[in-house]
């Protein structure tokens, strides 16, 4: 049997293995160290700097030392970096091409940290010229944006009346303009019309002239020629009057009508100019609604840039595409063969960190106030196979003595089993003491505020829905601005003791629509147009000042002007009746006057003859009336006899009647009797 | 090719034990037909190296077969296949999958289960037929074949010339 055995070759094989397995664990630290270099920076498209790797066997123990991983978009910046990571590892699995790992602990955690030379990949120098020019672009874009925005912040600044008078185009001075100008072109035809009408002296002579001319009887036909000849003249020059005062009256009543439309619009300027102004400069509820934006917006969008771009970072590691893909090839070419997997009761992956913890120092928040304190991260089950497992990544992170909070919670789920995936990530921070937080727009600062915050964010086939909330109480504002907005804003907000904050973004990862509210804006709102009322109030009575001021320059003269026309308006009334009435005078010929001389002799004798027929009318009737009394004595004397012999008979019947009465009683009586 | 046949005469022809010989041949049946970088072959290359077969017969037959797997190939795979779906193994397989030692040799790899055990059930007719062939070779065969021009081809050949040079070497 033993002549069977070589020796020799069972010593050459020893010292061949034993050789190769020396070289091997020289060799696997470097190796180790170039590989996740390259492959980490493939991965994360930045460079992966690595100290050193070394190789600890009891137990089975990777130590990697002075960790740096670039950030692709900021060069001179650490996405991550970390000074020493201590993993144990799982032998037997190691022999599988398993990387098993159960416990990760780090230390020396730092995001954002500063480099000393740049993580841009030195393969991708054109393309990160592109960048940075891309970069510098979007600088000049952001500059732009910021500068837009602090001139937007600038006209958040109530100006002064003055300053709005001087800086606007407001509809009093356009109105303004416009009714001086009409003023103006309706003067010049008043007052042309009026230097065409006589004057009060000039009516006086003219009556004194038609007295003159028709007073007294015409001595002769020259006289009468004479006066007539007056007279037309006198009367030609009455209708051109007329006519000038018709002018002058229409002038006037147009002027008045156009100068009254253009007075009534510039007293409705100042009203509707505080109404334009209102919205420009954001006074009114609904400038306030967006106020709680303007306040928080750009913090709130700044950390969920921040928080989405690690994101973003972090999601292409979580999705083993490039493992499924392998995997449905290896499937695909059955001609080398294939690995037939059975149901394990320790199922590994590929790779397998167990259990990943670290601390992890909060950065500064609000600026300069110093790290809010630190937090301990925990993170278990990673792996790029979770359907191997059967388990999602978990996550979570508590604080530790945390700096004015008083409990900071965030749990995840990365639930990667499917192929859809779902991402959750909840958040809880509770008694937050926020001081001195620079507030986006007119210098606010939240001076002091006990704040509690609940969010939950859910990514889900690269769309994401996130949903939180902020409770700000015991709030207190403050500005070191002195302008009118600033000491408007931190007035109204003096009343706010208590206001929510909820955000709420939904849509791609890339561009979400975030939604941003409070009651921060109707709490706002009501202070806003207390103090709006006040202020409008207070700006209106300047404004109106100043534009009663302006209206007083047109004004003035006009009411002034107006009443002269309204006197001159009744006097061209006065004068034209004058005139109407000097007009209807008529100037008779002489044999006319003649022919009334003797028509009213006429006349008189037509009078005295009607007067001696009435008198003998008058006789006549006297004398019917006197036979008439005489007729009237007798028929009474007649009737009077009459009615005596008509008595005088009735009482002889009647006295017969009770003979004839009494008698026939007799002869009844002696019949029945 | 030619290299091949010139190393095999030399082998044939020359005083290693037949026993030895076949047993080289078997065990490379193990290194030519499955994938060379299998934690099995590692323990073939031990005993290889610890048991007194011939290298040459080794490397020889390892080349050889080798040669013949990329055509045996896809019949090792539908080995391999139905061995590892047949449901009446399901059981065995399952249990050895708990473990990670068998994981390590990858025995639920179709090419890699196919070959080795096309390789075992071979391995012991190998090392007979192949002892019966080396020893009636040796006793009838061999001075009948030397005496063939394309034998005194081949020995006259530089590559036996030289193959015969590293054997008084070794």
């Amino acid at each position: 049997m033993m002549k069977w055995i070589r020796w020799s070759g069972l010593a050459g094989f020893v010292v061949v293995v034993g050789l190769i397995a020396a070289l091997w664990l020289l060799a696997i630290g470097p190796l180790m160290k170039m590989a996740v270099e390259k492959y980490g920076s493939e991965a994360v498209g930045a460079q992966v700097n690595v100290e050193e790797i070394s190789l600890g066997f009891s137990p089975l123990s990777l130590t990697i030392t002075g960790v740096q991983v670039a950030d692709k978009d900021a060069p001179m910046e650490n996405l991550v970096s970390f000074d020493t990571a201590v993993a144990t590892l799982e032998p037997f699995p190691l022999l599988l091409g398993h990387i098993i790992i159960p416990d990760v602990k780090l230390s020396g955690v730092g995001i954002g940290t500063t480099r000393q030379y740049s993580g841009a990949l030195s393969f991708d120098s054109n393309e990160q010229q592109v960048e940075v020019e891309k970069d510098k672009l979007d600088e000049d874009s952001a500059t732009e944006n910021v500068t837009e925005s602090d001139s937007t912040a600038d006209s958040q600044v109530l100006p002064s009346a003055d300053e709005i008078l001087n800086r606007e185009t407001l509809l009093t001075s356009v109105h303004g303009e416009a009714f001086e100008g009409a003023y103006k072109l309706h003067k010049k035809a008043i007052d042309d019309a009026i230097s065409s009408l006589p004057n009060e002296q000039g009516l006086k002579n003219y009556e004194a002239d038609l007295n003159r001319i028709l007073k007294g009887k015409f001595k002769s036909v020259d006289d009468f020629k004479q006066r007539k000849k007056e007279f037309d003249a006198l009367k030609a020059q009455f209708k051109k009057d007329k006519q000038a005062i018709a002018d002058a009256k229409m002038a006037v009543k147009n002027g008045k009508a156009d100068l009254e439309q253009k007075w009534s619009q510039l007293k409705d300027a100042p009203k509707q100019d505080l109404t334009n102004l209102k919205g420009k400069y954001t006074l009114d509820g609904v400038g306030a609604s967006n106020l709680a934006a303007l306040l928080f917006g750009e913090d709130a969008g700044g950390y969920a840039e921040t928080a989405l771009s690690y994101y973003e970072k972090l999601r292409p590691l979580l999705v083993d595409d490039e493992a499924k893909a392998e995997k449905q090839a290896l499937l695909d070419q059955r001609l080398n063969g294939r690995l037939v997997h059975f149901k394990s009761d320790n199922p590994l992956p590929d790779f397998w960190i167990k259990t990943l913890s670290f601390s992890l120092t909060l950065p500064e928040f609000p600026q300069d106030s110093g790290s809010l304190g630190q937090v301990i991260v925990k993170v278990q089950d990673i792996t790029q196979q979770q359907d191997v497992i059967n388990a999602p990544i978990k996550l979570w992170v508590t604080g530790q003595n945390l700096k004015d909070i008083s409990s900071l919670a965030i749990t995840g789920v990365l639930d990667h089993r499917t192929s859809t995936g779902s991402d959750s990530f909840s958040l809880d921070l509770k008694q937050w003491q926020l001081n001195n937080l620079k507030l986006g727009v007119a210098g606010l600062t939240l001076l002091s505020s006990n704040t509690n915050v609940q969010g939950k964010v859910v990514f889900v086939d690269e769309q994401m829905n996130l949903v939180g909330k902020g409770l700000f109480n015991q709030t207190k504002f403050g500005s070191k601005k002195t302008n009118t907005f600033a000491k408007e804003m931190v007035a109204a907000l003096k009343s706010v003791e208590q206001f929510t904050v909820s955000m709420s973004a939904e849509g791609a990862v890339t561009s979400p629509s975030v939604s941003l509210k409070s009651d921060l804006d109707n709490q706002l709102k009501v202070a806003f147009d207390q103090r709006l009322d006040e202020k409008q109030a207070e700006l209106e009575n300047k404004l109106k000042e100043k534009l009663n001021d302006k209206l007083l320059s047109y004004g003035g003269k006009y009411t002034e002007q107006l009443k002269a026309l309204n006197l001159t308006e009744g006097s061209l009334k006065d004068k034209g009746k004058a005139l109407e009435k000097l007009g209807k005078a008529k100037l008779s010929s002489y044999e006319d006057q003649l022919k009334a001389e003797a028509a009213a002799k006429e006349a008189e004798l037509r009078a005295k003859a009607e007067a001696e027929e009435q008198r003998a009318k008058e006789k006549l009737e006297a004398e019917k009336a006197k036979l008439n009394a005489e007729e009237e004595r007798a028929k009474a004397k007649l009737e009077a006899e009459k009615a005596k012999a008509e008595a005088k008979a009735k009482a002889e019947a009647e006295e017969k009647r009770k003979e004839l009465e009494r008698k026939a009683k007799e002869k009844l009586k002696k019949i029945f009797g | 090719m030619f290299n091949l046949l010139a190393k095999f005469l030399k082998l044939l022809n020359g005083d290693a034990s037949p026993g030895q010989i076949s047993l080289g041949f078997a065990f490379a049946l193990f290194v030519g037909l499955t994938p060379f970088f299998s934690l099995h072959n590692l323990i073939i290359l031990f005993l290889v190296c610890v048991i007194r077969v011939n290298l040459g017969a080794f490397f020889l037959g390892s080349a050889v077969f080798t040669l013949i797997a990329f055509i045996v190939d896809p019949l090792m795979i539908s080995v391999g296949e139905s061995l590892l779906n047949n449901p009446d193994l399901t059981s065995l397989w399952t249990g050895l999958y708990q473990s990670d030692v068998w994981r390590a040799f990858k025995f639920n790899h179709t090419l890699l289960l196919g070959s080795v055990v096309t390789a075992s059930v071979l391995f012991i007719p190998m090392v007979i037929v192949s002892r019966i062939i080396i020893s009636v070779y040796r006793e009838r065969l061999m001075k009948w074949f030397e005496k063939l021009q394309i034998s005194k081809m081949i020995k006259a050949s530089k590559f036996y010339k030289a193959y015969e040079k590293l054997g008084e070497l070794s």
